[in-house]
């Protein structure tokens, strides 16, 4: 029965048995590359953001071009050079105050993948705008289970509004799939790996059932009716709140049923034991959402990720690097050197964390490469010096070459005031979203 | 009026100082003018009025902005992006008010117009300020106001977890798994920002699925019976053979086989094929059994060589079963004219007949509660069909869970739901978990129903009694109506005052009571942030997370008892006991509590009283090494007396302790010699200071880094205070309109589920005034919110 003559079409129909092993080849995308240039792996993004801005002075190299001279924050990437690209002097105009006053960090996490001005309100009339991530899983999300994947290490703030008036909404959410929904991230490694490979004992259940897809579809069909109807029913402000709803159905339908049709067992995985759930130690905590998102690029699951390093203005502590004060009020640093020079070790602590996950992507072959030559990994904050608040000058950098695109990595200074948004819109080029514009883009970004 | 105007403001203590301080939530602004027109109703200018306020616009109030601000707030090349010149009356800037709320707050601070500009004299400063106030809070309370609109409200994560439980006792804990639960105005309970990202919709799909499993038990499947036939060992009486690793037919012909069936009953003869057509026609295959026809299928796939999977269902009895599946209609087309022949062949891959034997009913002993409780005798018999026996069981859950009567619509399709699984061969319990699941993502069940109605003549029209219902039991109980809540709406009695009171007192009654402490008084003093504070280990050693806990429990247990033997709310600040256990009681050195209980333990002849002096708030408002003045004093101005101070501008310094020197008291004296800190700081640091014997995980002292604490300040309203209890005596004695106001807009928000916009000021007021006619007792507060008319009436999202 199992002899390799099976079609893959067959072999699925057969599921509860013929799964297991074959899977990571048969899933992985290792197909072989003829020709040099750029290679035809799928491109993946991923977008990493870290609050309270950098400590610039050791983030900025002192020398451009591709030979730069790797800055003290950056050391760990030592490795990775030949991935990396290093961007001085972009800007987010959207994280500006604009006459709205205070609220830098809510803005600038709002703005961060958006380039949009949030508008500011803690409550009813959430705006802001698409983030990138989400054009791009617009036009390349049906090629992977998941169109995008949103993760990060806290949840959305428990009280209060979150900065000065501004909606906890902007500060705790990167994805924004239109300009008043924010995209809830997953914080716990256990549930993403559910995500990612099913619930355990789920695995081989269903056979000879009626599959368990199919008992969601009715499940599923029968709250779209219910929507539709209700509808009918409710005033134009909650005629809104159920479209939401309508739209998380069809997308979920559309996950479930395709997960479920696939039937990923965790057997496929090698050498990965399913987490679980969300440790104690922050450290382990971050290097367990790293492999998640290793995890997921490798099995292609999807091919655009977003991941919080913590909420804008996080107030964390880090006591287990000599930083036990809150990182936010570390970052207004008032010139301190001490508190300075704990901030630089924080920013050097998450760098470590940035560099496990490249670690983790270059150990995978891929094509005539590696895993990390096909990414696109953008690393950064949306405030540049914690103390001033100011959205000029940002720290960003990028890891991987965009499958060949990037032909010379290195640190590429831009004149002051060059939208952030112009990198971006390079990026959608590279994964095929030929736009004209994205957020206050005024060019494509040329580098290298 | 003017005798009116006096009591309003010897009540209004930040009116008192040079300047009035300003609350960005637009609601904070009505402190003046609220406490005013409460004690004026109708006798004020109506909000139709215009006429006036254009003349004064156009006279007093545009010539000073023509003045001092479209220098630079003018055009599309506007500072800030604010242009001004475009408002040309009053009600432009009624309709604008977020904007003109921004300016008034600027123009009283004194940072707008800045130094550089034209200076604005003190008179013009008030009198923009104080136009612009009036303007934006016009409103008339003796005609319907608008009670508001609320959106649609998702049940957050503690609301689906207390609701699954109170539906079905069980406890779904990975709820607590769910994303976070965005906050606005303060609580995470507000329709605006409780969003359905497709990532939580997934995970109520799970939850249903585990839930409905767990409320309702099936069957366990019966064994599998599985038999694959080798392709090389099938023989044809003609027209076919096995050729390599498959079977092909080349002309009609069948194959036959024996099959030992287990037992009687439903199998499927499973079968991997590919056909080739001639003249579009496909292979068709007739499989019988015991010579009896069972099933027919054509092969239609794109080429010899892609199978596709065939189902052929089958009936078996048990016993020796003889199978036959026969190729019926071979063509052949000899090549023509240069086309090539044509040939109608059949290819088998592989066969195998599979079965599921009937599962057994389980046990009653084995069912759970909520199965026994939901299905008693429903289920299908000789004499009653699965749908009607389904009708009685989703009746009850579907009703209990939509918090209202299910329709007879709606039970059809539950009931559809049973009927297609049992017709793809499962038992009628996994129909009906089914059936659950879908009630359990249903939006029905996942929001807060509140149908629109048209506003019929001048009265905004009720909620239904289900809908109050509803509303009720997620104010107090953060979970679903229970059944004597519903019946009561399913009677229409809710409306009933004496019915109403009583209800809400058994629910206050009610264990559940205290989730309504947990999340409402947990928010309200941002108890949940403790989670977050981490003392230093070092400084603080008697500190733990297990003291975090029971700090966090004596709080909720005070508040729960204030509320529970409906004390006069004061009594938050000033009570003289509190609760503890023999471990806290250790912690803050009170002698003669025994055991892990909690108990009422009187605070006569302990330096402490009230909320104020719990460890949970004081850890909660400091820094891991050392107590925050600052933030405690900023956490009464927000949380006690409803008057947030402006945030911090941009680039100033942190206590900064290179440049700052002495003690902490000393650092802020330094700080606020800074002009530019000074207005904010004025109002924090005494209040904070004034709680400098209580250090950062609120334990008592006298003394800090050598020094002798000095509590001792003076209030901006000019009062004196040198310690914490003269503190706290000013809050009680001289606040106390302030702090009711304030607890009031908090229940308010958490009530309904909404922020409060200008137009409730008249709900707030009349529900201040009835309540002070109570005593201010905690339970007639909660009474006059529920029967106010934004708790009980559906209005609009705004009007002008």
């Amino acid at each position: 029965m199992k002899i390799p003559r099976l079609s893959r079409r067959t072999m699925l129909r057969g599921v509860g048995t013929a799964v297991g092993l074959p899977l990571l080849e048969a899933m992985l995308p290792t197909r072989s590359v003829l020709g040099a240039g750029p290679s035809d792996q799928p491109v993946r993004m991923l977008f990493m953001m870290v609050p309270n801005g950098i400590h610039m002075p050791t983030w900025t190299p002192s020398t451009e071009g591709p030979k730069f001279e790797l800055p003290q924050t950056l050391a760990s990437l030592e490795k990775h050079r030949a991935h990396l690209s290093v961007f001085t002097g972009l800007t987010l105009d959207g994280a500006r105050d604009h006459g709205d006053g205070p609220g830098d960090h809510a803005r600038s996490g709002a703005s961060f993948l958006t380039g949009a001005h949030p508008r500011k309100t803690d409550g009813a009339d959430i705006k802001n705008g698409v983030s990138i991530d989400q054009v791009a899983a617009q036009a390349i999300g049906h090629k992977t289970r998941f169109g995008s994947l949103e993760l990060g290490l806290e949840g959305s703030a428990q009280s209060g509004n979150c900065d000065s008036g501004y909606s906890c909404a902007y500060s705790s959410n990167l994805a924004w799939r239109n300009d008043s929904s924010p995209l809830a991230k997953e914080m716990d490694p256990s549930a993403v790996f559910e995500r990612l490979f099913g619930t355990p004992d789920k695995v081989s259940e269903g056979k000879n059932h009626q599959s368990r897809a199919g008992k969601r579809k009715s499940i599923l069909d029968y709250a779209l009716e219910d929507a539709n109807q209700l509808k009918r029913r409710l005033g134009v402000a909650d005629q809104r709140k159920l479209d939401e709803y309508l739209y998380a159905v069809r997308d979920v339908e559309n996950r479930l049923l395709k997960t479920d049709k696939l039937q990923i067992g965790e057997n496929g995985i090698p050498n990965y034991s399913r987490p679980a759930g969300v440790p104690r130690e922050w450290a382990e905590h971050c290097r367990l959402m790293m492999d998640m998102i290793a995890l997921a690029i490798r099995t292609d699951a999807s091919r655009v990720l977003t991941f919080m390093m913590a909420n804008e203005g996080s107030n964390r502590g880090y006591p287990e690097i000599g930083a036990p004060e809150s990182h936010h009020e570390l970052s207004h640093h008032g010139k301190s050197a001490e508190k300075q020079s704990k901030l630089q070790k924080i920013n050097t602590f998450h760098i470590q964390h940035l560099a496990y996950l490249a670690e983790q992507l270059a150990m995978v072959p891929e094509g005539n490469g590696t895993l990390l030559d096909n990414c696109m990994i953008i690393y950064g904050s949306g405030i540049s010096d914690g103390d001033r608040h100011n959205h000029d000058d940002l720290p960003i950098l990028m890891l991987g070459n965009a499958g060949g695109r990037i032909k010379k990595p290195g640190h590429w200074r831009f004149p002051n005031n060059t939208p952030l948004c112009n990198l971006y819109l390079w990026m959608l080029h590279q994964v095929g979203v030929k736009a004209d514009r994205f957020g206050d883009s005024s060019d494509l970004l040329k580098f290298g | 009026m003017n005798r009116a105007k006096q009591n309003a403001d010897s009540l209004m203590w930040l009116l008192t100082g040079r300047r009035r301080r300003v609350p960005p939530l637009g609601f904070g602004l009505l402190v003046g003018v609220g406490l005013w027109s409460l004690l004026a109703i109708g006798a004020r200018v109506c909000a139709s009025d215009w006429g006036t306020r254009d003349k004064e616009f156009s006279e007093q109030i545009l010539p000073v902005l023509t003045k001092s601000c479209f220098g630079c707030h003018a055009g599309a090349e506007a500072d800030g992006g604010l242009s001004l010149v475009y408002f040309k009356d009053a009600r432009g800037v009624f309709r604008e008010r977020s904007i003109w709320e921004k300016v008034a707050q600027r123009v009283e601070l004194g940072d707008m117009p800045p130094a550089e500009a034209d200076p604005l004299s003190v008179a013009d400063r008030k009198r923009i300020v104080e136009w612009i106030r009036t303007t934006l809070n016009d409103i008339d309370c003796g005609k319907t106001p608008n009670p508001g609109s609320v959106t649609l409200r998702r049940l957050n994560r503690f609301e689906y977890r207390n609701t699954i439980k109170d539906l079905f006792q069980i406890d779904y804990e990975p709820a607590t798994g769910f994303p976070g639960d965005d906050v606005g105005y303060g609580f995470d309970n507000i329709g605006d920002v409780l969003t359905l990202p497709p990532l939580l919709m997934e995970k109520y799909v799970r939850a249903a699925e585990e839930i409905s499993e767990r409320v309702i038990k099936a069957p366990d499947p019966g064994p599998v019976f599985e038999s694959p036939r080798k392709i090389q060992q099938l023989r044809a009486d003609s027209g076919g053979k096995a050729e390599g690793n498959r079977f092909v037919f080349f002309s009609n012909g069948k194959i036959q086989f024996e099959e030992q069936a287990p037992w009687t009953g439903r199998y499927t003869l499973d079968v991997g094929m590919a056909g080739s057509a001639a003249a579009g026609q496909y292979p068709k295959v007739v499989v019988t059994v015991d010579g009896k026809k069972a099933g027919e299928v054509t092969v239609e796939t794109e080429s010899p060589d892609k199978a596709k999977g065939f189902e052929i269902p089958l009936r078996l009895r048990t016993g020796k079963r003889s199978i036959e599946l026969a190729f019926v209609n071979d063509k052949y087309i000899e090549a023509k004219g240069g086309k090539s022949a044509q040939d109608t062949n059949l290819y088998i891959y592989d066969m195998k007949l599979r079965g599921q034997k009937p599962s057994e009913p389980t046990a009653e002993g084995g069912l759970p509660a909520s199965h026994r409780e939901l299905v008693r005798d429903a289920v299908p018999s000789a004499t009653r069909s699965p749908r009607d026996a389904a009708t009685e069981v989703l009746r009850k859950v579907a009703s209990r869970a939509y918090r209202r009567l299910v329709t007879e619509e709606e039970l059809r399709r539950l009931t559809d739901i049973v009927v297609a699984t049992m017709d793809e061969g499962e038992s009628y319990e996994s129909g009906l978990q089914v059936a659950i699941a879908a009630v359990l993502v249903s939006p029905n069940f996942l929001f807060k129903i509140e149908e629109a109605e048209e506003k019929r003549g001048q009265e905004f029209p009720l909620l239904s009694e289900f809908e109050l219902a509803t509303r009720l039991s997620y104010f107090l109980w953060s979970s679903t109506p229970d059944k004597e809540l519903l019946s009561a709406a399913a009677k229409k009695q809710l409306r009933d005052p004496v019915v109403l009171r009583r209800q809400m007192e058994r629910m206050i009654r009610d264990e559940r009571a205290r989730d309504f402490v947990r999340n409402f008084a947990g928010q309200w003093l941002t108890l949940r942030k403790l989670e977050t504070v981490v003392p230093n280990e070092n400084m603080f050693p008697t500190w733990n997370e297990e003291i975090r806990d029971l700090a966090r429990t004596e709080t909720y247990l005070f508040f729960l008892n204030v509320m529970r033997e409906n004390m006069n709310v004061m009594r938050l600040l000033d009570a003289d006991f509190t609760f503890l256990n023999e471990k806290l009681a250790r912690f803050y050195g009170v002698p003669g509590v025994e055991g892990d209980r909690f108990r009422k333990v009187s605070l006569k002849g302990q330096k402490r009283m009230g909320l104020l002096t719990h460890a949970s708030i004081l850890a909660v408002t400091s820094n891991p090494t050392r107590t925050s003045p600052v933030k405690r004093g900023k956490w009464i101005l927000d949380n006690i007396l409803g008057t947030p101070p402006p945030p911090a501008p941009a680039g100033v310094p942190e206590l900064e302790k290179g440049e700052l020197v002495g003690t902490l008291r000393q650092q802020l004296e330094q700080h606020r010699a800074n002009p530019a800190c000074a207005s904010c700081h004025k109002l924090m640091d005494p209040m904070g200071l004034a709680l400098e014997n209580y250090n950062a995980v609120g334990l008592w002292r006298t003394q800090d880094r050598g020094s002798d604490i000095d509590a001792s300040g003076e209030l901006p309203s000019g009062e004196k205070v040198r310690n914490p209890g003269d503190l706290i005596r000013v809050l009680r004695d001289n606040k106390s309109e302030r702090f009711l106001r304030t607890l009031t807009e908090k229940l308010m928000v958490y009530g309904i589920g909404r922020g409060l916009e200008y137009y409730d000021r008249c709900a707030i007021d009349k529900i201040l005034l009835r309540a002070s006619q109570q005593d201010n007792r905690f339970q007639d507060l909660m009474y006059e919110i529920i029967m106010s008319d934004p708790f009980q009436r559906k209005g609009l999202r705004e009007e002008l």
